[in-house]
């Protein structure tokens, strides 16, 4: 088995005194789909933001490609490809100005700005001003950048949210291309099929903590024919209140 | 290097796709055509009430507009996820400051280039206005005092969390550098002894932007003169040969410590737990 491309170990974030991410260990290897998932301030942006180096850690320590983001950030930074679950487009650019402002200071060119943009569907109306765009056209430009330097390591916080059926198919065919490319991708969903169908693991996490961790084969021989409703259930204490209801007079 | 000059170049095309430029280029506009209108009795040349109500007017304005323009621009990229998203590209905070700052500085000097060509325009055609000269100097004084208050909008940019709290510096910046500086000014060397006057006058001109280039603006106009005699060496070295190059330096020192000031302030932010 290869040596692990992304590492964390006992990663702590604490912010103004409240715990976010409490003690969390993971690692991909080059080529593994790791799905993050879990209900709202479980940790996932947090954790990925972390990863990212846009947030430091509180306490524990990270690696991509055995590098630190404090030890060398330029590099660090470099290998990773990160599509953030919230951004607010300057709305009088163009799709292909935009994304070739983001090429350039990866240091690519205007034609490569003009390939993702097709990777992603986006090349009939790369120049029409973003302002023009729906939800999951803006999903997609931001899929777009995050691919743009094709590095080793894609982190996408919720890239699903606003994509239509087709558009979830093209994505998934995306992330398993950016996989058999060799690309660690590690993303965040509270869609369930999405994980299911996309990751080689599924990580849960709760209050900051990992709750559960393994395939989606690990899942079925823990929690048995119930499938993801059962893993949330019990994941997240939905079985055991349920549970008390019933008992209840 | 070549990160900066992306920035910049985003940075200039952003912002004449923005309403507010041109909301402040009609505005200055209108502002210099109505300065004109002002003196258009005279044929103005050097130091006099026309060229020293316009320097005052200038004064009031240009630096809002500047601290305006150039803390909103910052504290967009934080709040539009810009920041957070570039943070994650391999790029220095210093040039993409110093890129934001070399692209706003170019929408500011075009704007103020607007205003004084259109007030020379109209000046030629009604056949009044200033002389070539003093009308030169006043541009230079516009230029000064936009690029050195962008320098201090760098750093309130990099200081504010929003865009609210950047507006509350602005007007609270301004406010004590435009308006209230002259009677704290007055007040503080009143309450001195004789003898520290003249150092801490010195001292404290070099620590307000806008005192500096109305100062060293006065002076090239030949308006020393009605400075006191407290000014009488401040006179002498601006009319010297080292005057403007010495004024040049030192803008220039104070527009990089202030950048400089905002990428320490930017990058603490980056590096806290």
């Amino acid at each position: 088995m290869s040596e692990p491309f992304l590492q964390i170990q006992k990663v702590h974030k604490v912010i103004r005194d409240h715990p976010i991410i409490r003690g969390v260990s993971l690692d991909a290897r080059r080529g593994e789909v790791v799905a993050l998932c879990g209900g709202n301030g479980a940790g996932k942006s947090t954790l990925i933001k972390m990863v990212a180096g846009i947030l430091q850690p509180t306490g524990g320590s990270m690696t991509v490609g055995g590098l630190t983001w404090k030890g060398d950030r330029r590099r660090y930074v470099s290998q990773i490809g990160y599509m953030p679950d919230d951004y607010r487009f300057t709305g009088s650019f163009t799709a292909l100005e935009t994304l070739t402002y983001w090429a350039r200071l990866k240091g690519l060119g205007r034609d490569r700005a003009a390939e993702a943009l097709a990777e992603v569907g986006l090349d009939q109306t790369g120049r029409k001003p973003v302002s023009s765009f729906s939800k999951g056209m803006r999903q997609r430009l931001l899929l777009a950048q995050a691919l743009l330097a094709r590095p080793p390591l894609l982190l996408m916080d919720e890239p699903t949210n606003g994509l239509d059926p087709y558009w979830m198919d093209s994505f998934m065919a995306l992330v398993r291309q950016a996989a058999a490319r060799g690309q660690t991708v590690l993303f965040s969903t509270h869609q369930i099929p999405i994980a299911e169908a996309l990751a080689d693991r599924i990580v849960f996490l709760r209050s900051g903590e990992i709750a559960f961790e393994g395939a989606k084969e690990d899942m079925a021989a823990k929690y048995g024919q119930g499938g993801w409703q059962a893993v949330y259930a019990e994941v997240f204490g939905l079985k055991a209140q349920r549970e008390r209801q019933q008992a209840a007079p | 290097m070549k990160t900066m000059v992306v920035v910049a170049a985003r940075e200039l095309r952003g912002g004449f796709r923005n309403p507010w430029a041109y909301a402040f280029m009609a505005l200055f506009a209108v502002f210099m055509l109505s300065l004109l209108l002002i003196q258009s009795q005279n044929y103005v040349a050097g130091y006099s009430g026309a060229t020293g109500t316009m320097l005052n007017l200038v004064l009031y304005f240009l630096p809002l507009m500047t601290l305006a323009m150039g803390a909103f621009s910052l504290t967009g990229e934080k709040e539009d996820g810009s920041w957070e998203l570039l943070s994650t590209y391999p790029m220095s905070t210093l040039s993409f400051l110093a890129g934001k700052y070399a692209g706003l500085a170019a929408v500011m000097l075009t704007v103020t280039a607007m205003g004084f060509g259109v007030a020379a325009l109209a000046g030629w055609a009604a056949g009044s206005g200033f002389s070539p000269a003093a009308f030169w100097q006043l541009y230079l004084f516009s230029v000064s005092l936009s690029l050195l208050f962008l320098a201090v909008a760098m750093l309130i940019g990099a200081l504010s969390r929003n865009r609210w709290q950047a507006l509350t510096i602005v007007v609270a910046v301004w406010f004590f550098l435009i308006i209230a500086w002259q009677p704290i000014l007055i007040a503080a060397l009143g309450a001195m002894p004789y003898l520290w006057i003249k150092p801490a006058l010195t001292a404290l001109t070099l620590l307000n932007p806008a005192e500096m280039a109305r100062l060293f603006t006065v002076v090239k106009l030949g308006g020393g003169a009605m400075l006191g005699p407290e000014y009488y060496e401040w006179i002498g070295w601006i009319r010297g040969p080292a005057g403007t190059w010495g004024f040049a330096g030192i803008s220039v020192l104070w527009i990089c410590g202030f950048v400089l000031a905002a990428c320490l302030i930017w990058e603490r932010g980056r590096r806290r737990v």
